[in-house]
């Protein structure tokens, strides 16, 4: 057999077998959305189709037209937009003063800043609650803002000074030689080269802040302020949950987070292995 | 991890001039200021508040009295059959999440380097679970999983592929539930994997492989010799990161199972989370807090202190 | 030398700045009215004494003031409809002093959102409290003792069917009214017994032991009855209806009740039940659910409450429910009370309006148009009135509601319900025998009991 032919041969059974485990990866994403099209007696029809036998786009329409959901999803898309935007500065610059500089004090607070990593957020949930009622943080937008991007702020830090490290350092010497100041050498020529850093910490970003819930609903007394994800737990209900109903709305809520994973996907996946392989 | 690049930094380019007069600069400070203020003021106070509360019988209610315990509610803990049971469920979790998590992810990660048709796509549809929220495909594995021969897991596996004789009643019980709650942990996080290792195995020289061929070392034989060990160190990163993940769960054990039945799918967070919320027992929830953070602590700085080692090629 | 003492005061002033944060905390914390000292009585039976009551007609505040109320409706809700568009302006129109904000919070996560708020010193003033909460609350010192901060409580208090009024006992005092009130009826499938050659829906638990044969050879996926779990609310109504009981009146203690032979008949005939194929695998926890089965003529009976006439109507329009009362046992048909009080927290700083809007709740016209909605009304008056004699389905539940009993009133009811729920999945699994498994029950509940 010529080389050719097994290497035709041994890339159609890569393939091959790479599909069948993306099949078996979507598959649970293909069957939400066969159930989102179905009226809630075939939930649990037997057998089970994936095409459905009397396709509905009711559930979509429910959804969308349900109480403020339009709102919520505005709400839900501003504060991941910001709290996207504040998270990379803050972080960024936390990082970069980690990457370049030595100073009293900077082994502590790294360690601090990982060590907090490990600590399970869910029982401060509390203290911060009363914290953020003494700042007046709460049943905000803005609130929400701030508690998402101080919340991400040590493992985006973690990922950006890793990845900062490894830049060649030739050029921002020869800019400060110059007589540049560390402000213009940090957004002039760090940043631009580390757009594949920054773009991994604007999805998982995104991300965090678009799907947050706990916080969100903790804190959120005003219909009006309320974000997405509370919108989607409305539709499980107390007495009976609609499952049409509630992967209707999870898809949609799964629409930006796909658009700007698409839109970076490239920028991303460079980053964040960048920031890895080092460790 | 720290020890390279501090060496590194200190030869080139620092601020710090070495000699009799030291001037520290203000310029890092100013760097480090708004984001650590925001994250320090966020996280190290309520930090020392939960502490707190884990010393007290605690009243939520603010003025109204709550009896100081001291450590009773961190020895409590051992005396509690329920902890010990949520702390073996969450370590068989960790163990079994990021096993299946590194080994499926990097299996895929070393096809999809080999493959040259439809890369891009494989690479989307394999990272779809990580960009979903834990809270819909918990919803969602909880659905497939229905203990029903209406579940698409039972219709598939007993009517479709044959593979099992009868009907499973997944979420009924608590060693089945685990398979639910863990196939949705390593399913969630196939992707993650994948793409770091990829990276990695780009990184790769392929000048070596072709050395090695050369010297006829088989296919095995240049994963073993070759691939695994230059991506060590990116190994031993997602290792640390996914144990932290692991001892973590909670949104998928208590959105699925709820830690039933009889608690006995309890993880320390979900238990921790019940103490709270449903017993109103703060004071406790916060000791097994503490608790579970110092195991996280522990396990991680072992991870790291003996698995870090430099790799000279 | 010099870098060790920055680490030590970067550190220093770090500790130093959270100590201030933290002393400085409790001036921003609104003092709450102080709780009157409690005395502990023995006796949790409500006793009736009459008094003799001066109503004074409280003046509505002169400034204006926003009262907060959180409920769990759905906020996609008929229920919720009612509330916003309808009955809480009807209370600003006439109360133009007073504004109501009323928040949807889920029920999963109402407990946690409202412990969170209390902490954070930002808790509403009322909310619509499920009322086997009001005496944990009222424990914790969340609650206002009702019956001493509002004036005309007596009144209302007469106004008011006993059984719900009830759930807000606890300890000497009333810590909210009941808002709505519900219990479980006993939906048959008529179609399915049609099939299966039955006339008559089961009147006595005899009657669906006997029934079962028939049902079952309909299909291998049909059963008689299904519930979602052994928890208190399902096996209740099984329990009660055989005689049994979880304490004594007084709530000292279980054992000699929830280990006594009628308890022990109940669960007995609920394995049987079990083994027989008769009982549907999902009270064992996933599965179809009981509403839904009933709607794909998979379940031939479940209990349930009046909620689902209106869930049917939008999710199961092509099926009809039929509803008779808890088949009797030997302890007669009774089924478990469920519902909601309204309850005032200790925290509020607008008691007076708040109150307000109390009253208005337990008005007639309140109670008649959430009555609308598929909420079971409080009054007593209101069972004469035209609207529950004409109603499609309300009778039943009103009919059962006649006998039905209320969950222990006590703070350690949510551990007793697991405790409960963990021995009815021991039993169903086989994993311990009745007696044993209902004696090591009582025996924490015992426990339990002694240590409050």
């Amino acid at each position: 057999m010529s080389d050719r032919i097994r290497q035709r041969l041994g890339q159609t059974l890569l393939v091959l077998v790479l599909g069948m485990g993306a099949l078996a990866v979507a598959l649970p994403f293909i069957y939400m959305i066969s159930t989102s099209l179905k009226g809630q007696v075939y939930v649990f029809e037997f057998p089970p189709r994936f095409i459905p036998s009397h396709p509905t786009l009711n559930n979509f329409v429910s959804a969308w037209q349900s109480n403020n959901f339009g709102r919520y999803f505005l709400n839900s898309l501003l504060v991941a937009l910001v709290t996207t935007v504040l998270e990379l500065l803050l972080s960024s610059t936390v990082a970069y003063a980690f990457a370049r500089f030595e100073f009293p004090g900077k082994s502590v607070l790294y360690y601090t800043l990982l060590a907090t990593l490990m600590v399970p957020g869910m029982m401060l949930i509390i203290p911060q609650f009363i914290l953020a009622s003494r700042l007046k943080l709460l049943n905000s937008l803005t609130g929400l803002i701030l508690v998402y991007t101080a919340g991400g702020t040590a493992f985006n830090t973690f990922l950006l000074r890793g990845f900062f490290e490894q830049l060649p350092r030739e050029l921002e010497e020869a800019a400060l030689i110059d007589g540049g100041n560390y402000l213009t050498v940090f957004f002039r020529i760090l940043l631009p080269l580390s757009t594949p850093a920054l773009a991994t910490v604007a999805i998982f970003t995104f991300l965090g802040a678009w799907d947050e819930y706990v916080w969100a609903l903790t804190t959120i007394n005003e219909p009006l302020k309320r974000t997405l994800p509370i919108a989607i737990a409305n539709f499980h209900g107390t007495h009976a949950s609609d499952w049409g109903l509630v992967f209707a709305g999870s898809l949609i809520a799964i629409v930006p987070v796909l658009i700007v994973f698409v839109l970076l996907q490239k920028y991303f996946i460079k980053g964040l292995t960048a920031g890895a392989v080092k460790g | 991890m720290n020890s390279t690049n501090t060496r590194s930094s200190g030869r080139r380019g620092t601020i710090r001039r070495r000699g009799r007069r030291r001037r520290v600069s203000l310029t890092p400070y100013l760097f480090l200021l708004p984001g650590m203020l925001l994250f320090l003021s966020w996280t190290v106070y309520p930090l020392l508040k939960a502490f707190q509360i884990s010393l007290y019988d605690w009243n939520p209610i603010p003025g109204l009295a709550s009896p100081f315990v001291g450590i009773h509610n961190y020895t409590r803990a051992f005396n509690d059959p329920i902890f010990w049971l949520a702390l073996r469920n969450t370590l068989m979790y960790t163990v079994v999440t990021v096993a299946g998590q590194m080994l499926l992810g990097l299996t895929v990660a070393l096809l999809v380097d080999r493959v040259t048709f439809g890369r891009t796509a494989f690479r989307t549809v394999y990272y779809l679970p990580v960009v979903t929220s834990w809270v819909v495909v918990s919803i969602l594995f909880k659905y497939l999983f229905n203990s029903s021969p209406a579940g698409l897991v039972n219709y598939l596996l007993v009517d479709v592929l044959h593979l099992l004789p009868d009907y499973v009643r997944w979420l009924s019980n608590a060693n089945t539930s685990w398979v639910a709650i863990m196939s949705l942990g390593i399913w969630k996080g196939i992707g993650w994997n994948m793409v770091i290792f990829l990276a990695a195995l780009q990184g790769i020289p392929t000048e070596l492989y072709e050395v090695a061929a050369i010297d006829g070392a088989s296919g095995w034989q240049r994963l073993w010799r070759i691939t695994l060990p230059l991506i060590r160190p990116t190994i031993v990163f997602v290792l640390v990161m996914l144990v932290i993940g692991g001892f973590q769960a909670f949104i998928s054990i208590y959105l699925i199972t709820g830690g039933g039945p009889m608690q006995r799918t309890e993880v320390l967070l979900s238990y921790m989370y019940n103490q709270g919320f449903k017993y109103l027992d703060f004071g406790y929830g916060a000791a097994l807090s503490y608790l579970l953070a110092a195991l996280i602590f522990g396990i991680s700085f072992t991870q790291m202190h003996f698995l870090q080692r430099r790799i000279e090629y | 030398m010099k870098r060790k003492n920055w680490t030590i005061a970067l550190v220093s002033g770090l500790l130093s700045s959270l100590l201030i944060l933290s002393a400085c905390a409790p001036a921003a914390t609104p003092a709450p009215e102080v709780v009157k000292e409690t005395v502990v009585v023995k006796e949790t039976v409500p006793v009736e004494v009459t008094q003799e009551v001066v109503v004074t007609a409280t003046p509505a505040p002169p400034e204006p003031v926003t009262i907060t109320f959180w409920h769990a409706y759905n906020e996609v809700s008929p229920e919720n409809e009612m509330l916003t568009k309808t009955l809480i302006p009807m209370f600003e129109a006439e109360h133009p002093n007073i504004k109501v904000k009323s928040l949807a919070v889920p029920y999963d996560e109402f407990r946690q959102k409202l412990l969170t708020s209390m902490a954070g010193g930002v808790a509403p003033d009322l909310i619509r409290s499920d009322i086997i909460w009001v005496p944990e609350l009222a424990e914790l010192g969340a609650l206002a003792p009702l019956d001493e901060v509002m004036p005309d409580f007596e009144t209302y208090k007469a106004k008011v069917f006993p059984g719900p009024l009830s759930t807000n006992f606890w300890n000497g005092h009333y810590y909210g009214l009941p808002l709505d009130t519900n219990t479980r009826v006993w939906y048959w499938n008529k179609e399915m017994y049609e099939a299966a050659g039955i006339a008559e829906p089961p009147k006595t638990i005899d009657d669906v032991a006997a029934q079962c044969a028939a049902i079952k050879a309909l299909g291998e996926d049909k059963y008689v009855f299904a519930d979602g779990g052994t928890y208190a609310w399902a096996v209740l109504p099984w329990i009660w209806s055989f005689g049994g009981d979880i304490t004594d009146p007084e709530i000292t203690k279980a054992t000699g009740y929830l280990n006594g032979p009628n308890t022990v008949a109940a669960y007995e005939f609920l394995l049987e039940f079990y083994k027989d194929g008769c009982l549907s695998p999902s009270v064992l926890g996933s599965g179809v659910d009981a509403g839904t089965g009933y709607a794909q003529d998979l379940y031939a009976n479940y209990l349930d409450g009046p909620w689902m006439y209106p869930i049917y109507e939008a999710q199961f329009p092509e099926k009809q429910l039929h509803a008779v009362l808890m088949p009797a046992g030997d302890g007669g048909s009774i089924s478990v009370v469920g519902g909601e009080d309204i309850v005032l927290l200790q925290q509020s700083q607008h008691k007076e309006a708040a109150m307000e809007f109390i009253r208005f709740t337990l008005s007639p016209e309140y109670q008649l148009k959430m009555a609308e909605t598929g909420q079971l009304m409080v009054l007593s008056e209101l069972l004469e009135s035209d609207y529950i004699q004409n109603h499609p389905y309300y009778g039943i539940f009103l009919e059962q509601l006649k006998t039905a009993k209320a969950r222990t009133p006590h703070p350690a009811w949510t551990k007793m319900d697991e405790i409960i729920t963990n021995a009815g999945q021991a039993i169903l699994r086989e994993e311990k025998s009745v007696q044993q498994a209902l004696d090591e029950a009582a025996a924490e509940i015992d426990a339990l009991l002694a240590s409050q």
